[in-house]
């Protein structure tokens, strides 16, 4: 072989690992079903949040089967792989719309897939009911009425733990957010409420996605002399950081604030995680009987506890189907006005639905990794709980008043 | 400064133990190996399984490129034999395709969670070079990279299996006819790159932990590593980790919108300007 065709074929190769693998996960269709599509990063590096969405879904069918289903049909889950590529989610999300019928789409793991995604449903007429998505941008300037919102975005999040911020002793922050629509967004809110909490940002970076060594961000970060470090990382690239922050000694001297503080960074960062805080947009360890009953059924089908996207995914697709049951039909209109303005008894607290946006109003935590004896891995411990009107922004903005 | 020479070091380890192998693959078995990347992500696993089973780090270092390498030969043996002779298209497919299936297995395996590892206990925190404060671990990792990168070399250029390897790439053919078993030289090598990548897997989970991904990331980089260094060359190879090394430590911190750029960048002026890379040897 020579040269030139060893380039081609890195060029076809590269194409073909963007392209993913389809997933093949079906059930068996009874009676009329309600389709519920799952376009969801369920291979590759993000794989970890369609899983959650996977795992939410599977113990959600459990539950509705054994209530008899929605307006009396059963509900079935139509999964599909995307890889975390929002071409490809593009293309499994139309497949499940055009092919297999479903109304509704959900699971969806990246902010970029999200806003792809979300263009195309007023033209396919199918809800999207994202669970997981972060970027302000969906609720606001991207935002069209065919979109909902159930869980917590990232600026609420950043809202959140920026109100408890505000009254600590910290006073300077580096802010360190990924390269793509949720990093920046996150970034950019923290900066607008941290500044006007009269404390200061002394410097901002953007790593690229799936960043490897974040050892010169470490060192600029360490230069800055910052109280704390602001974090709106996914995932893997989350966990990358706090380790080798940690081998650095970095840990000690700025504190780590995560945009989300997740299960899994707790899981594979273990100890050394432990004194990090941030905002969560689910931390299972919420007090309420709702919650407690539901960690435990979660526990009892899949053996561990639930993270921050079971949860929230599992709320959204109970409060979708009390409202398909409310609206009496799962024609999509008719779905959309009755969710709009609606109330729910969401696991953590209160969720209402904005009409005006499709933001779900609902509380805000800010907590911390620590260590229990009852857990095998640190978990989010609350410090802080705020209501829904003081972490959800003004209406189709990123803003807050 | 001497802090962000460390770090490019630190990178440059690591990628030449993943574009070393690759590059010693296409240099003898003519073949492409998408599936590289997935054997230096088996490594970390792997180099998790192992800690947990033996409570210490070191065993792994040992028992990982072993394992690895063994798995690479029977792949080698197994499948890649049969279609040398065929277009490369094949080739592609069918390392590809493996990449796919290891890559799942090993999620099917471990779970979606990502695998810490964590260094043995005297490599743990960080050491005080006059004002700076830098981690043990990545120390030992730049000299893990010194010395494989020279006993590869030494290996290459002073030993007669070296002396057969290279004779077997530059035209294996007449190496057959001379009396070289090519087939079994093919065999091995593949093992040994495999074998690499997988030493590689375990130097980084300290510092990345093992998690799905970890091997289509780290391909792209060697891929630009070889075609900077030139396809076959493990001079080239050293180089290309070198420049890729620096190229990604001083973006981030100089220029860290065009952190990535940059690197592509150094490529793209090397395929106009000395298409068969620094160290290779044109058509």
């Amino acid at each position: 072989m020579r040269r030139r065709d060893f380039l081609t074929m890195a060029a076809v190769g590269g194409v073909g690992a963007g392209l993913g693998v389809p997933g093949l996960l079906r059930r068996a269709t009874a009676a009329t079903p309600i389709k519920i599509g799952m376009p969801a990063a369920l291979s590759g590096g993000y794989a970890q949040y369609g899983i959650q969405a996977k795992r939410a879904a599977e113990l959600f069918t459990k539950d509705i089967t054994a209530k008899g289903g929605v307006l009396g049909r059963p509900v079935e889950f139509l999964y599909e792989d995307t890889a975390g590529d929002p071409a490809t989610a593009v293309r499994k999300a139309q497949k499940l719309v055009e092919k297999d019928g479903v109304k509704f789409l959900t699971g969806i793991a990246l902010s970029s897939e999200a806003l792809a995604v979300s263009a195309k449903c007023p033209e396919w007429k199918v809800i999207f009911m994202s669970t997981i998505n972060g970027a302000g941008a969906l609720t606001a300037k991207a935002w069209n009425r065919y979109f909902f919102r159930v869980n917590t975005s990232g600026p609420m999040g950043a809202r959140a733990i920026s109100l408890y911020l505000a009254e600590g002793p910290m006073k300077r922050f580096f802010a360190l957010g990924s390269d793509y629509a949720w990093g920046r967004d996150s970034v950019a809110s923290f900066t607008t409420q941290i500044t006007a909490a009269k404390k200061e940002i002394v410097g901002t970076d953007y790593p690229p996605v799936g960043t490897k060594d974040f050892a010169s961000y470490i060192a600029k970060i360490r230069q800055s002399r910052a109280d704390g470090v602001y974090l709106a990382l996914p995932g893997q690239d989350a966990t990358i950081y706090l380790k080798q922050a940690h081998q650095f000694g970095l840990n000690r001297e700025v504190k780590p604030i995560m945009e989300i503080l997740e299960l899994e960074n707790m899981k594979a960062v273990g100890d050394a995680m432990v004194g990090a805080i941030g905002s969560s947009r689910y931390p299972f360890t919420v007090d309420t009987p709702r919650n407690r009953d539901f960690v435990k059924r979660f526990h009892d089908l899949h053996g561990l506890y639930p993270d921050m996207f079971d949860g929230e995914t599992y709320e959204g697709l109970e409060w979708l189907a009390q409202v398909i049951q409310k609206a009496g039909t799962d024609d999509v209109e008719k779905v959309i006005d009755t969710w709009e303005d609606s109330s729910y008894e969401g696991l953590e607290g209160p969720f209402f639905m904005r009409k005006c946006d499709h933001q779900a109003v609902q509380p805000g935590f800010a907590v911390e990794a620590v260590k229990d004896p009852k857990y095998p891995h640190p978990v989010p411990k609350i410090l802080a709980t705020y209501p829904g009107e003081k972490v959800t922004p003004k209406c189709r903005t990123e803003d807050f008043s | 400064m001497v802090e962000q020479l460390l770090n490019a070091l630190t990178l440059a380890g690591l990628l030449f133990l993943v574009s070393a192998g690759l590059s010693l693959v296409f240099g003898i078995l003519r073949v492409v190996n998408f599936a590289h990347g997935v054997f230096y992500m088996l490594g970390a696993y792997l180099g998790f399984t192992t800690v947990a089973l033996s409570g210490a780090f070191w065993p792994a270092l040992v028992v990982v490129p072993l394992v690895v390498g063994t798995l690479g030969t029977l792949i080698e043996s197994s499948t890649l034999r049969f279609i040398y002779r065929r277009p490369p298209l094949y080739q592609l497919l069918l390392t590809f395709g493996l990449a796919l299936i290891l890559e799942e297995g090993i999620r099917i395996l471990y779970g979606p969670t990502a695998k810490g590892i964590d260094p043995p206990a005297y490599l743990e925190g960080a050491v005080r070079l006059g004002s700076l404060q830098y981690p043990r671990y990545r120390l030992f990792v730049v000299a893990l990279g010194l010395v494989v990168a020279a006993a590869v070399w030494l290996f290459l250029r002073k030993t007669r299996a070296g002396l057969v390897i290279r004779a077997v790439a530059q035209n294996s053919e007449m190496a057959d006819c001379l009396g070289a078993d090519v087939a079994r030289v093919r065999t091995l090598v593949f093992g040994a790159a495999c074998a690499l990548a997988g030493l590689g897997g375990v130097a980084a989970a300290p510092m990345t932990t093992a998690y799905l991904g970890m091997g289509i990331g780290v391909i792209v980089d060697a891929f630009v590593v070889v075609v900077i260094g030139g396809l076959g060359s493990i001079g080239g190879s050293m180089a290309g980790s070198l420049i890729v090394g620096a190229a990604q430590t001083w973006g981030a911190f100089y220029l860290p919108e065009t952190a990535m750029v940059i690197m592509y960048a150094v490529m793209g002026a090397i395929l106009i300007f000395r298409p068969w890379g620094l160290f290779g040897e044109p058509e």
